[in-house]
């Protein structure tokens, strides 16, 4: 090389360097420019013009901070940059429908934004800064913003009590018991009860093979002119749901459950004698009816009527419909069901009453031929005699099938586990989740809405049968499970979860022995235990006399005027009713409230008439209270009032309803002392005279 | 030139197909970010949207209210015609959307006898909260028929027109 040359670079090296330069520079410049224009600039541009048009624009616009927002929580492991875009989310005055998004204020809830930043609830991405990446599935980032009818499952991500303000998880918490869907899948917060589906081991001697074959093809046995029973306005359909048999599996199943036949613990024996009594078959149904109107059966089944041509079920859905129960059952079986249902299945929430032959036969004869459809089974080919190849096989389909889950069957171990384990399924990403060729779009929720649908849909092999859900109902379902999230994983949340508070009422000795045969838990909730068809009896000793109780659990009358449940008449010993109302007295009371501080005697006939004034003048009780035949249908008839509460509770209910019952609807006054006193005294004048029915008892003299 | 042409023409194309995307997605439905619904009472195919504050107001009504500002009840018989004066269903918009928010917030805390009206209708100060209430009077105005609009000037708060 000369020496003139040194240090010189030729021509084409110039140009390459020139060049990528250029690039370099151009490759260090989209950076910077991807900043500048990002997306949140232009929110926050805006969202400075738009607060310019607030009438508080000026401390609308001292709240304001430019940049990147973000609430940091560091023991929640939570960072969420959503109020860089979201600016107004915190400002009271922008709560307003009409404020534009991102803008608009959080509607108040009971936690505060910057304590739980956003995606704790929401989901979505809190660290991006784009709107895509925030909200939607992206490669980098699999959980989505969940849309926000599903968003009480956040709620049940920490709190597995139930809470009032979230009725859609509540209801999809009581669908997933209702439907027994922990037969088959591991959900936590549902303890499994001790019988799922009725237990099978005896089922031959309840229904004939025809009839099993009829449920297990078309598990409906009332159907309209449509095909469709309503129930409250909702399309209905029967527990049990519907499983795809293939061509002679369903006469193979019949077959197996048919033969399970063996005698009846309980007789089925009626008296000749009272069988003979009857004059006619005429005076022994409508007698049989009249009595069973008089036990309220339909407070737990249903019963089916035609109203402007649509069929609907009326009545309750604790004991199966009965619709056609004449053309299901062995007469046999009846009897000796209803003589001691728990003698067949031990755990059924049916009460054994104290029967009397003659009522027994007549019920059961006029539920025998009354509720009956001589076309129910037409449609059943002719099964022919079973053969031992279709009980073999029956067996067989009866474990593939998964019915041991809910079923109980002599024989047949339980399948644990049969299903999935859902107690993380709501936690799921979209590359844990199968979608077959389903066209829906690939997120979570919209696998959990295509499954409970359609499970074939997204698993074409699956063994999970045929559910029918509306979409209200459906929207619930998803909520709950959406909301099984799993432990969490950070130690913050676990110290926030809420357990569920679960207390089993449970007495002993003979009012305990009384409780558990007439289940007064399936309707009556005790100490947070028991069902909420009736009252509450938690401080019943404290509201009612002794006396009074005696006579209602001999004769229930109803203690609202629109009430179309009614406890049933059980039909009580003497002794069984003094020992429940010495037990409600004694236990079930409330700790505020003496009843020998108050002292009915003690009160001045003026009181009374001065309460009486201050009941249908000045407060107007009536609009809500019935006396006699008049007054409002909202709270209790107070007819008999005078006979029927303590003094003292009257006096506490006046102060402070919602403190000794919390969440009823009376309102809470302020009444003074003097107004409370005249209330109770005139309250205690209203008695109804004694209807003669039922004679007074040894040892409720006073 | 007619290089330069082609990578001018690109962003174009790229453009377009853009815009074309995003004409055809879908009209969004309006009960999708709905917190929740409710039947349109003068007609059971109509389903409402309701936002928080409405879905709570909706809970509470069906509590507290529905007995006699409803036709129905859930327990059977509305106790509405049991009454003199008639309570207002509670989505009667020709009646209540002429009362302010705060009016209402009124007549619920304090009762009906406070603001000169009957005394059948209880106060619900002491039982419900302030939140409470707002929310019922958000949820009665979700279901208004005629709809309810915001008017411009506030309205009294201590009577009812």
């Amino acid at each position: 090389m000369p020496a003139e040359q040194m240090g010189q670079v030729p021509k084409r090296l110039r140009v390459i360097y020139a060049v990528s330069t250029v690039i370099f520079v151009a490759v260090l410049a989209i950076s910077p420019i991807r900043d500048h224009f990002a997306v949140w600039k232009r929110y926050q541009k805006r969202y400075v013009e738009f607060v310019g048009t607030r009438a508080n624009s000026r401390a609308l616009k001292a709240d304001f901070q430019g940049g990147i927002n973000q609430i940091w929580l560091p023991k929640l492991n939570v960072t969420d940059r959503c109020t860089t875009c979201h600016l107004g989310i915190s400002e009271a005055s922008l709560l307003d429908g009409s404020v534009p998004q991102p803008f608009r204020a959080h509607p108040p809830i009971p936690h505060h934004i910057e304590a739980w930043g956003c995606v704790v609830c929401h989901r979505g991405q809190g660290l991006a800064t784009t709107v895509r990446e925030a909200h939607e599935t992206t490669l980098a980032w699999e959980k989505p913003l969940l849309p926000i009818r599903y968003i009480q499952a956040s709620c049940g991500g920490c709190h597995q009590n139930s809470l009032q303000q979230t009725p859609r998880l509540d209801r999809g918490r009581e669908l997933l018991v209702k439907y027994n869907c922990e037969g088959c899948h591991r959900i936590p917060g549902i303890v499994r009860p001790a019988m799922l589906g009725p237990d099978l081991s005896n089922i031959g001697a309840e229904v004939s093979r025809a009839w099993i074959y009829k449920w297990l093809k078309e598990g409906r046995t009332v159907l309209d002119s449509s095909g469709d029973v309503v129930v409250d306005g909702y399309e209905m359909h029967p527990r049990m749901p519907r499983f795809r048999f293939k061509k002679g599996e369903v006469r193979d199943l019949s077959a197996f459950l048919s033969s399970l036949n063996s005698p009846l613990a309980e007789s089925s024996k009626i008296d000749p004698a009272v069988v003979a009594a009857w004059p006619n078959r005429a005076a022994l149904l409508s007698y049989g009816q009249l009595r069973f109107r008089q036990m309220f059966c339909t407070d737990c089944h249903a019963l089916a009527v035609v109203r402007l041509g649509q069929t609907e079920l009326i009545g309750g859905d604790m004991g199966p419909e009965l619709t056609k129960v004449g053309s299901k059952v062995n007469p046999d079986w009846l009897v000796s069901w209803l003589r001691n249902p728990q003698a067949y299945l031990p755990h059924a929430l049916m009460p054994r009453y104290n029967w009397s032959d003659k009522d027994l036969y007549a019920v059961t004869q006029y539920m025998l031929n009354t509720f009956t459809d001589p076309k129910l089974l037409g449609d059943v080919p002719k099964l022919g005699p079973t053969t031992a190849s279709e009980v073999k096989q029956g067996r067989k389909l009866f474990v593939a099938k998964g019915c041991r889950s809910c079923h109980v069957m002599q024989g047949i171990p339980p399948q644990k586990d049969f299903g999935p384990d859902l107690s993380k399924e709501g936690a799921k990403t979209v590359s844990e989740l199968f979608f077959a060729n389903a066209k829906i779009p690939h997120t979570l929720t919209a696998y959990l809405r295509a499954k409970i649908t359609n499970p074939l849909s997204v698993d074409p092999k699956g063994r999970m049968p045929q559910y029918h859900f509306g979409s209200a109902d459906l929207n619930a379902i998803t909520t709950a499970l959406l909301s099984l999230t799993g432990t969490p994983t950070n130690p913050g949340f676990a110290l926030l979860t809420v357990p569920a508070r679960r207390a089993k009422f449970d007495p002993a000795g003979e009012f305990g022995r009384i409780y558990h045969r007439f289940k007064c838990f399936d309707c009556h909730r005790i100490d947070g235990y028991g069902g909420t068809l009736a009252p509450d009896l938690s401080f019943e000793g404290s509201r009612a006399q002794r006396a009074w109780l005696v006579s209602f659990l001999h004769n229930p009358q109803t203690l609202r005027p629109t009430l179309t449940v009614r406890m049933p008449q059980f039909n009580f010993t003497d002794q069984q009713a003094n020992a429940i109302a010495n037990y409600v007295d004694m236990v079930l009371q409330n700790p505020s409230i003496n009843r020998a501080a108050v002292n009915p005697e003690s009160f001045a006939p003026e009181m009374a008439s001065f309460g009486k004034e201050l009941y249908f003048v000045k407060y107007e009780c009536q609009s809500c209270h019935t006396i006699g035949a008049k007054g409002g249908y909202v709270g209790p008839s107070l007819t008999n009032v005078g006979n029927w509460m303590n003094a003292a509770w009257i006096e506490a209910w006046l102060k402070d309803p919602q403190a000794l019952i919390p969440g009823t609807i009376e309102p809470h006054r302020d009444f003074t002392q003097p107004q409370i006193q005249a209330l109770t005294a005139y309250l205690l004048t209203l008695k109804q005279k004694s209807s003669g029915g039922v004679a007074p008892l040894p040892g409720d003299a006073k | 030139m007619k290089r330069y042409a082609f990578l001018l023409a690109l962003p174009l194309l790229v453009g377009l197909t853009a815009c074309h995307a995003r004409r055809t997605a879908q009209k969004p439905d309006p009960l999708r970010n709905a917190y929740g619904t409710e039947v349109d009472w003068n007609n059971s195919d109509h389903l409402i949207p309701l936002d928080y504050e409405q879905s709570q107001g909706k809970r509470l009504f069906y509590i507290y209210c529905v007995w006699c500002h409803a036709d129905s009840t859930p327990a059977g018989p509305s106790n509405r015609y049991n009454l003199t004066p008639t309570p207002h269903l509670m989505n009667d918009g020709a009646v209540l959307n002429s009362m302010s928010d705060q009016y209402l917030d009124n007549i619920i805390t304090l009762g009906g006898s406070a603001m000169g009206k009957s005394a059948m209708m209880p106060p619900y100060g002491n039982t419900l909260t302030q939140a409470e209430i707002r929310h019922i009077i958000a949820y009665t105005r979700a279901i208004a028929e005629p709809p309810y609009h915001k008017p411009n000037r506030p309205l009294p708060q201590y009577k009812a027109r």
